[in-house]
């Protein structure tokens, strides 16, 4: 260690050693590089060969991350028009204006505008989606990007919305995209399943966790995308991180990818990744995704927990009697108990209009939940406030 | 059970208590004002924006109020972000500004980017949007940020921490807050970073105050030893260390405060010297 001045910077003579011991990759990148046994998949009818592990980009503070990323072999790296008011895609655009185009695949996303049900409106215009996007290739500094994806599809009529998917075409023959996709984290099901039988889509971006109540339905959708030549990319890998709101016991995320990877329908993944700590887990996984007896146990048990969110799966809504608004209901509960704002939950509980004990006619309640929450319990708990003053709320 | 049940209901009447229906949003004139949306939270922002709620949970999002006013085809969008506390609201507003918009005086401080004015102020980040290239829609949109900085109630001043960056060199509208995982690291949290250029020198500087003295030296022990350096001073110290990921790193602290500076090459200790020094004297 060489002391520079009493008041100035020690230099430590150690120089490099801190490198060495942390990052290998950095000091040998290239061939270290070609020595690792990357499990790649292709992307459906793209051909892109892609590592099972991508870069879901959220941040913008640290473009070292990404090139540490790249120096281990992930290749994707995927934003959206809307991240961090655009401050991601120009990162990527500065960082990776120096790199070969081919050494890369950018993802980015752009949101058409649509009304609350998914529907186009009167904001959905071709005009307002190619000005949004030439922002996004300015940004980046890209001459073209290789997926653009129509950011948040959750209603199978927009799949056919021709002014939007005409417009998306039009780049792919123009050469500003390479491929044409959509993301997807709602109704995804039956999005995808729409999506399988136009022959318009190169890739799906969807929401695919171990939490999904709908797995089957899910599962069965992707597998006919597939077969019908669609590349998928799965999000919200980790169902948010943590299995309570107190953020008391995380998931174990090694554990939520490589589950999410043992389907091969899934071809790739996108977590967010703010650190270090993190991109190395995750390398590990570029080469081993096969779960341990211990990563399936936390899964398994993962899984099984009830949490206080309501997927939206409807599987209730059929099998009680009364037609009570159960989704709705479970959602006044999680106001109540996950957030502490029962004057969130009465004003919904107003909105819905129903009574303070609606389940009063029912001894044995015959709802299944596909979460395992015991739903009678939970209604008969939440709609008691709607008895109690909103002054006492507020 | 049924006691239990409603031990739980009175307790959380009495400890809740951040109600959500404490923002009223403001009339504009001859607009139709809907506010048939459901306040976000934590758990459903996924549902509003996406992949971007991301940045926000990671910097303390409570909730989220959304309206729309409408007159004929001319929409404006309102969103009132509620984070945990001013640094917080700082942190996602400066997240997504740019040095090139118009800077306004607003709330602690707001900008224009053509069809969106977005501000902040206490623990609130305000963000209004309108694809309209009507001057009287534009017009109507600023009226409308007046008004919901003048409803919103907290600090306008910017956090006082930012004051402590040198201003020689330092580029203006470009600090951030990060509030997770500094440089990249999961030790290193909690700092305002600046950015300067000085001559041909890029470089980043970040400045983190910690709960004492105590914690800071932790910290910082904590970062020398990941490069393999043993061995500090505990009140004060100033280090040049090669961080594996991140290059070069200058570290200083004293008392509850550190100072990292990143993008100098080895070889300018001078210059870090000369900026370490200034924050922390």
């Amino acid at each position: 260690m060489k002391r520079i001045t009493r008041r100035g910077f020690l230099r430590t003579g150690l120089t490099g050693a801190g490198m060495i011991a942390l990052s290998p990759a950095i000091v040998s990148a290239a061939s270290s590089f070609q020595e690792k046994n990357i499990i790649y998949r292709t992307l459906g009818r793209t051909g892109i060969k892609v590592p099972v592990i991508s870069f879901g980009v959220m941040r913008s503070d640290n473009p070292n991350l990404c090139k540490a990323a790249h120096e281990k072999g992930i290749r994707l790296f995927d934003t959206a028009n809307g991240y961090l008011g655009g401050n991601s895609e120009t990162m990527l655009g500065n960082l990776f204006k120096d790199y070969p185009r081919n050494s890369f695949v950018l993802a980015t996303k752009v949101k058409p505008g649509t009304d609350r049900e998914g529907k186009p409106n009167d904001q959905t215009t071709p005009e307002r989606f190619l000005e949004t996007f030439n922002i996004s290739l300015s940004r980046l500094k890209m001459d073209y990007v290789d997926i653009l994806y129509v950011h948040d599809v959750s209603n199978p009529e927009f799949l056919e919305y021709k002014p939007i998917i005409n417009t998306v075409k039009q780049l792919k023959k123009d050469g500003k995209i390479k491929f044409m996709g959509f993301s997807t984290h709602r109704n995804e099901p039956v999005v995808i399943e729409a999506a399988a039988s136009t022959g318009d889509w190169d890739v799906i971006l969807t929401s695919y966790n171990f939490q999904q109540a709908y797995r089957k339905e899910l599962d069965a959708a992707v597998k006919k995308a597939v077969a019908s030549g669609i590349g998928i990319v799965a999000m919200k890998t980790l169902a948010g991180g943590f299995l309570d709101k107190e953020r008391t016991k995380p998931v174990n995320a090694s554990a939520a990818l490589k589950w999410v990877l043992s389907n091969p329908d899934i071809h790739t993944t996108i977590p967010g990744m703010t650190s270090f700590d993190q991109l190395d887990l995750n390398a590990k996984i570029l080469e081993d995704i096969s779960l341990t007896e211990q990563e399936s146990k936390d899964i398994i048990a993962a899984g099984a927990e009830p949490g206080l969110f309501c997927s939206g799966c409807r599987q209730c809504t059929a099998s009680c009697p009364y037609n009570l608004p159960i989704p709705d209901l479970m959602r006044a509960y999680m106001y109540t108990y996950g957030y502490s704002s029962p004057a969130m939950a009465q004003t919904l509980l107003t909105e819905l209009g129903t009574t303070d004990n609606p389940c009063s006619n029912c001894d044995v309640c015959k709802v299944q939940c596909s979460r395992n929450f015991l739903v009678k319990e939970r209604i008969t708990d939440v709609s008691r406030l709607v008895m109690v003053p909103t002054d006492f709320l507020t | 059970m049924k006691n239990k049940i409603l031990a739980g209901i009175i307790f959380v009447i009495l400890s809740g208590i951040l109600s959500a229906q404490d923002i009223v949003v403001p009339d504009l004139n001859g607009f139709k004002k809907i506010t048939k949306y459901p306040v976000y939270i934590p758990e459903n922002l996924w549902d509003f924006i996406n992949g971007a709620a991301d940045a926000y949970l990671a910097l303390g999002f409570v909730d989220l109020h959304v309206a729309e006013y409408k007159k004929g085809k001319e929409v404006i969008k309102l969103e009132i972000y509620r984070h945990s506390d001013h640094t917080m609201a700082f942190g996602i507003y400066a997240s997504e500004r740019s040095p090139s918009y118009r800077f306004l005086n607003l709330g602690s401080q707001g900008y224009d980017a053509g069809g969106v004015i977005n501000f902040f102020k206490g623990s609130f980040y305000v963000k209004i949007k309108t694809y309209s290239k009507k001057e009287k829609t534009l017009l109507a949109a600023e009226s409308l940020a007046l008004r919901v900085s003048d409803m919103l109630a907290g600090e306008t001043d910017m956090p006082v921490l930012l004051s402590q960056f040198p201003g020689d060199g330092k580029k203006l509208n470009e600090e951030t807050y990060i509030n997770e995982s500094v440089l990249g690291h999961q030790f290193l949290n909690k700092a305002f970073r600046a950015v300067y250029e000085v001559g041909t020198d890029n470089f980043s500087i970040y400045l983190m105050k910690f709960g004492s003295a105590q914690e800071a030296y932790k910290t910082a022990e904590t970062y020398l030893k990941s490069t393999g350096i043993d061995g500090t001073e505990s009140e004060t110290g100033k280090f040049v260390l090669n961080d594996g990921y991140n290059g070069t790193v200058f570290l200083a602290w004293k008392e509850d405060r550190m100072v990292i500076i990143s993008g100098l090459a080895g070889d300018q200790a001078e210059i870090a010297d000369k900026y370490t020094s200034d924050i922390l004297k």
